[in-house]
C-alpha cells in the first residue's frame, strides 16, 4: 500500500527519458500488451474524477493477486452515490475481480489475496471485525449467467430476508401466529415490480423459477438482490447471456434503479456502457485502471491513446 | 472430394428388397425370442410338431434365413439390389467373425472328427483365417452377410440332418462328468445364429454403409435391452408364480376374522385373515406364517436407515462443504469406498464381536440394526457427496452474495438440491441390506421359525422407567428373525421339516416372494420420495 503512493512523481517520471524498470512498473507502464495495443504510460490524473455529492465507495491502491498472478494493480477510484458506474475493458483485465472486491466475494476464491483499502460510506470493508452478512445485505450482486435457486419464484425473492430473520414463515411461525405471510407478499410484489417482472409472473409465483426464460430469470435475480434492500447493486455483465430484447429491458431497468441505488455494472459492450452509465472506468490489459471519468468525456475525448484505440475497436 | 460416394437423396425402387430384409430381421428376432424361451424351459424343443421334430423345423428356419441373407449380400454385390456398401466390413466385424469361426472349426474338428490338438488347431486356424479374409477383404455387402449367413446355414443343416437332435449329449469328459445336453445347446446355438443373421439382415435392410451400420447397431442394442428386461421379468414372474399358492393359503375376508392388533393403546380386529403374513409358526396353527420375520426385516431396515442416514449425510456435508480438499478428503473417500466393498460377513463378525457383548450380551434386533447401519453408512456418504458436488457453485455464490451464512446455504439450498441423489443412494443401500443374511445370522437371529407371539413390537416396546436413562425398550434387545435369514435356514438346514409346516416347498417360495415384496415396497417408497423432491426442484 505504501509503495504505490507516489502520485505526483508520475509526470516527471514520464518526462525524464530514462526510467528504470521498477519505476516503469510503478508509474504504470504496461508490461503486457495485446496485439494492436500501443505502449504508453498511465497517468494518474486520467483516473481523477471530480463529482458532486458523496462517494459511496472509496477504493485506494487496490491490488489483487491470484497466487502469483497480479490481477489488479494499484486501482484507486471513488464511486459516487445513486449513479451508474460502468466498468469496461477487454476480457481478462480484471473487471470482475474489481467488482468482487466491493462485496468481498473474492474471499470465496482460495487463491485470491487482496491488498489495499475499500471504504463503503467511509468504513473500511477489509478491516477486522467486518460483518460480512451486513456488508452483503447492503451490497447486492447480480451474476453474469442467471442463477435463480431451484425454488418457486416467491421463495427466491423472500430467501434473503427469511434467512436474515427479517421475515418469519414456515410451519412453526404459522403455529405461533408470527407468520409474516402478508409482508412476504408485499415484498415479493415490490421487488418484482422494481425489477420490471411483476406483470409477467404475478399469476405464477408458485412456479419453479427455472421455468422462466433467460431474461426473466436475470430480472428475477435482480429482484432477489433488491429484496434484501441493498444500497448498492453490483452487476457482472448481466446481459451478456441474453437476447437483444431482454438486454434492452435490463438496460432500462438499470437506468431506473440508479435513482435509488448505486449501480456498478461490468460490461464488455461499449455501446451499452455509453447508453446507460454516468461515469465509466476503463480497465486495460494487465489489470490496471487506465481512465476513469464522465462517460461522455471518456467516449468522446479520451485522454489515453490506448483507451482511444480500445474504444475505436483497434484491439480488445 | 476424391473418392466420395454419391448416394441418392431419395432412394427409389428399394421397397421390395427392403421388405424382404425386414421380414428376415423379423423372423430372426422371433427365432431369438423362441430360443431364449426354450432356454428358460418355457417351451420345449424336443417335441415333434405335426410329425416333424421341432429341432428340424428350427434348423430349416435357420437354413432359410442364412440363405436369404447370403443371397441378399451376393445380389447386392452383383448389382441386383441398390445399396451403398463401404469397401470393407471393417476390422471389428472381421475379428469377431474370425473368432466365431475359429471356435466352430475347432469344435467340429476335435469333437466330430476326433482330430488331435495339432489337427483341430490347424482346422480352427484355417476357418478363422478364412472368415477374417471373407469379412475384411471383399466389399461390405459380402463381408457382413456371408460369414453370418453361412454360419446359420451350417447350424441349420446340422439340425435338419439330425446330427444334433433331441437326444444329443456332449460329454466333456472331465472328472466331474460334466456334459451339455440338447435342451441347452440347441437354444444357445439358435439364439446366437439368429442374432448374427438378424444383424446381417438389418445391415442389408439399411443398404449397408453408414445407414446399414446404424440399423445393425440399433437392432443389437434393442435386442440386448429387451433380453435384459425379459430376464428380469422372468425372474420376478418365476418367484411370484411359485410363491403365490403358499402366500394366499387360508386367506379369508370378513369382519372380525383377523387377529386383533393394538396400536397406540387402541385395539381393533382386522377385517381379513391372511395366515401367511399374520401368523408365526406354531403347532396349533392351521396355516403357518412368517409375521415375526416380516416385522423383523421392516424394523431392521428402518433402524439401519435411521442410524446411517443422519450420520452419513452429516459426514458428506463436512467433507464436501467444510473440509479443505486435500489429503484428508482423499483418505476419507478411499476409506468409504473400501468400506462399501467390504464383504457383509466381515461386518457381521464385527457386530458379533463388538456390538453383541455391549448390547445386552446377546443377539438382538438393535445389534442387527447397527450392523446393517454400518454397512449402509459408506454408500450414503458416497452418494450424498456425489449429489452435493453436483449442486452448481452458482447457487452457493448467489446465496453468499445475499449475505446468507454457509450453514443456512447448505440447509436451504445445497441439501434440498442434493436430496434426490441422496435418496437414490439410500434406495440402493436398502436394497442391499434388506436382503443380507450373513450379518443377521451373526448378530440378530433367534429361533428359525418363531411363533407369532415373538413378533417384535418396537413402538409398543417403549417403557418409561424411574431411573436413568428413563426410557427403555426391551423389544430392541430381543433376538428375532428376518426374512432372508429365515429363508436361508429353511433351505439349507431343512429346518421346519420337523415343525408342522405342511408344505415346506410352498412355504419357502412364499417366504421368498414376501421378501421380494418387502424389498420392492421399500424401493417404491424411495422412488416416490425421490419423485416428490425432484418435482419440487424442477419446473415441470
Ligand atoms: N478464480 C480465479 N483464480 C485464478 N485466477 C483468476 C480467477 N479469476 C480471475 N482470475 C484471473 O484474473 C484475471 C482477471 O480476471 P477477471 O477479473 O475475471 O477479468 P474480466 O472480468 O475483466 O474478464 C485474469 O487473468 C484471470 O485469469
Ligand atoms: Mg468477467
Amino acid at each position: 500500500m505504501t509503495e504505490t503512493t507516489q502520485s505526483t512523481d508520475t509526470e516527471q517520471a514520464a518526462e525524464s527519458a530514462q526510467t528504470s524498470d521498477i519505476e516503469m512498473q510503478r508509474s504504470g507502464q504496461p508490461l503486457e500488451v495485446t496485439a494492436g495495443e500501443t505502449r504508453e504510460k498511465t497517468r494518474d490524473e486520467w483516473t481523477d474524477y471530480e463529482f458532486e455529492g458523496d462517494a459511496k465507495f472509496a477504493v485506494e491502491d487496490l491490488d489483487v493477486y491470484y497466487g502469483d498472478d497480479h490481477a489488479l494493480k494499484g486501482v484507486s477510484m471513488d464511486i459516487p452515490e445513486n449513479s451508474v458506474t460502468a466498468l469496461i475493458g477487454p476480457s481478462g483485465c480484471g473487471k470482475s475481480t474489481f467488482l468482487r472486491c466491493l462485496n468481498r466475494m473474492n474471499d470465496r476464491i482460495k487463491a485470491a489475496s487482496v491488498d489495499g483499502t475499500v471504504e463503503l460510506d467511509g468504513q473500511g470493508i477489509y478491516q477486522d471485525g467486518i460483518n460480512l452478512v451486513e456488508l452483503r445485505k447492503r451490497v447486492g450482486m447480480v451474476f453474469q449467467s442467471p442463477n435463480p435457486f431451484p425454488k418457486s419464484i416467491r421463495d427466491n425473492i423472500s430467501y434473503g430476508p427469511r434467512k436474515h430473520g427479517d421475515l418469519e414463515t414456515g410451519f412453526l411461525a404459522n403455529l405461533l401466529g408470527r407468520s409474516d405471510d402478508e409482508e412476504v407478499e408485499e415484498l415479493v410484489e415490490q421487488s418484482l415490480t422494481q425489477a420490471a417482472l411483476w406483470d409477467e409472473v404475478k399469476d405464477r409465483l408458485d412456479d419453479n423459477a427455472l421455468g422462466l426464460s433467460g431474461g426473466q430469470q436475470q430480472r428475477l435475480c435482480i429482484a432477489r438482490a433488491l429484496a434484501t434492500e441493498p444500497d448498492v447493486l453490483l452487476m457482472d455483465e448481466p446481459a451478456s447471456a441474453l437476447d437483444p430484447i431482454a438486454t434492452s429491458k435490463i438496460e432500462d431497468l438499470v437506468h431506473d434503479l440508479s435513482e435509488q441505488y448505486t449501480v456498478v455494472i461490468v460490461t464488455h459492450n461499449m455501446q451499452q456502457a455509453a447508453r446507460i452509465s454516468d461515469q465509466t472506468a476503463v480497465f486495460l490489459t494487465g489489470g490496471e485502471l487506465v481512465e476513469y471519468g464522465d462517460t461522455e468525456q471518456v467516449f468522446e475525448d479520451p485522454q489515453s491513446q490506448r483507451v482511444e484505440d480500445y474504444i475505436s475497436g483497434k484491439f480488445g | 472430394m476424391a473418392g466420395a460416394v454419391e448416394s441418392e437423396l431419395v432412394s427409389e425402387d428399394t421397397s421390395e428388397t427392403e421388405a424382404v430384409a425386414a421380414a428376415a430381421v423379423g423372423v430372426a428376432a422371433i427365432l431369438f425370442a423362441l430360443s431364449l424361451a426354450a432356454l428358460f424351459e418355457l417351451v420345449t424343443i424336443t417335441d415333434t410338431l405335426a410329425g416333424v421334430p421341432m429341432v428340424a423345423l428350427l434348423g430349416a428356419l435357420l437354413l432359410l434365413l442364412g440363405l436369404g441373407v447370403v443371397g441378399f449380400g451376393v445380389g447386392s454385390r452383383l448389382g441386383y439390389v441398390a445399396t451403398n456398401p463401404r469397401p470393407s466390413a471393417g476390422l471389428v466385424a472381421a475379428v469377431a467373425f474370425s473368432g466365431i469361426w475359429f471356435v466352430v472349426g475347432g469344435l467340429v474338428a476335435s469333437q466330430t472328427f476326433g482330430l488331435g490338438t495339432i489337427g483341430w488347431g490347424g482346422v480352427a486356424f484355417v476357418t478363422g483365417g478364412l472368415a477374417f479374409a471373407v469379412t475384411a477383404l471383399p466389399r461390405e455387402d459380402i463381408g457382413s452377410t456371408l460369414p453370418a449367413g453361412l454360419l446359420a446355414v451350417f447350424a441349420g443343416a446340422v439340425f435338419v440332418t439330425g446330427l444334433i437332435g433331441p437326444g444329443w449329449v456332449w460329454d466333456l469328459g472331465w472328472e466331474q462328468s460334466a456334459s451339455f445336453n440338447a435342451e441347452f445347446t440347441i437354444p444357445v446355438i439358435t439364439a446366437f445364429c439368429s442374432l448374427l443373421v438378424a444383424w446381417g439382415a438389418a445391415k442389408s435392410y439399411g443398404g449397408f454403409g453408414a445407414r446399414g451400420r446404424h440399423v445393425g447397431a440399433y437392432l443389437l442394442v434393442y435386442l440386448n435391452a429387451l433380453s435384459i428386461i425379459a430376464v428380469l421379468f422372468l425372474l420376478v414372474a418365476f418367484t411370484v408364480f411359485k410363491g403365490l399358492p403358499g402366500l394366499f393359503n387360508g386367506l379369508s375376508f370378513g369382519l372380525g376374522t383377523g387377529p386383533e392388533t393394538t396400536l397406540f393403546g387402541f385395539t381393533f380386529a382386522w377385517p381379513l385373515s391372511w395366515p401367511f403374513v399374520m401368523n408365526g409358526v406354531a403347532l396349533l396353527n392351521d396355516v403357518n406364517g412368517v409375521l415375526p420375520a416380516i416385522a423383523g426385516t421392516i424394523w431392521l431396515v428402518i433402524g439401519a436407515v435411521l442410524f446411517a442416514v443422519p450420520l452419513g449425510v452429516g459426514a458428506a456435508v463436512f467433507i464436501t462443504e467444510y473440509a479443505e480438499h486435500g489429503r484428508f478428503t482423499q483418505v476419507v473417500e478411499i476409506a468409504t469406498n473400501g468400506l462399501w466393498s467390504t464383504p457383509s460377513i466381515v461386518f457381521g463378525l464385527f457386530g458379533l464381536a463388538f456390538l453383541v457383548p455391549r448390547l445386552g450380551n446377546g443377539k438382538s434386533l438393535l445389534a442387527g440394526m447397527l450392523t446393517l447401519g454400518f454397512m449402509l453408512l459408506p454408500l450414503v456418504v458416497i452418494t450424498s457427496r456425489e449429489a452435493m458436488l453436483a449442486v452448481p457453485d452458482e447457487y452457493r455464490d448467489a446465496s453468499a452474495a445475499l449475505g446468507v451464512t454457509k450453514w443456512q446455504t447448505i440447509r436451504s439450498i445445497v441439501l434440498p438440491a442434493a436430496l434426490p441423489g441422496i435418496v437414490t443412494g439410500i434406495i440402493l443401500g436398502v436394497g442391499r441390506i434388506a436382503g443380507e443374511t450373513a450379518p443377521i445370522l451373526l448378530t440378530m437371529s433367534g429361533s428359525v421359525a418363531p411363533p407369532g407371539s415373538q413378533t417384535v413390537d418396537v413402538i409398543g416396546g417403549f417403557q418409561f422407567i424411574s431411573s436413568p436413562p428413563f426410557v427403555e425398550n426391551p423389544e430392541l434387545l430381543q433376538a428375532t428373525s428376518a426374512l432372508p435369514y429365515q429363508l436361508y435356514s429353511l433351505i439349507t438346514a431343512g429346518v421346519g421339516q420337523s415343525s408342522n409346516i405342511a408344505n415346506i416347498e410352498q412355504f419357502r417360495w412364499a417366504t421368498a416372494l414376501i421378501l421380494l415384496v418387502v424389498v420392492l415396497g421399500f424401493y417404491a417408497v424411495g422412488i416416490a420420495t425421490r419423485y416428490y423432491f425432484r418435482r419440487k426442484l424442477q419446473h415441470e
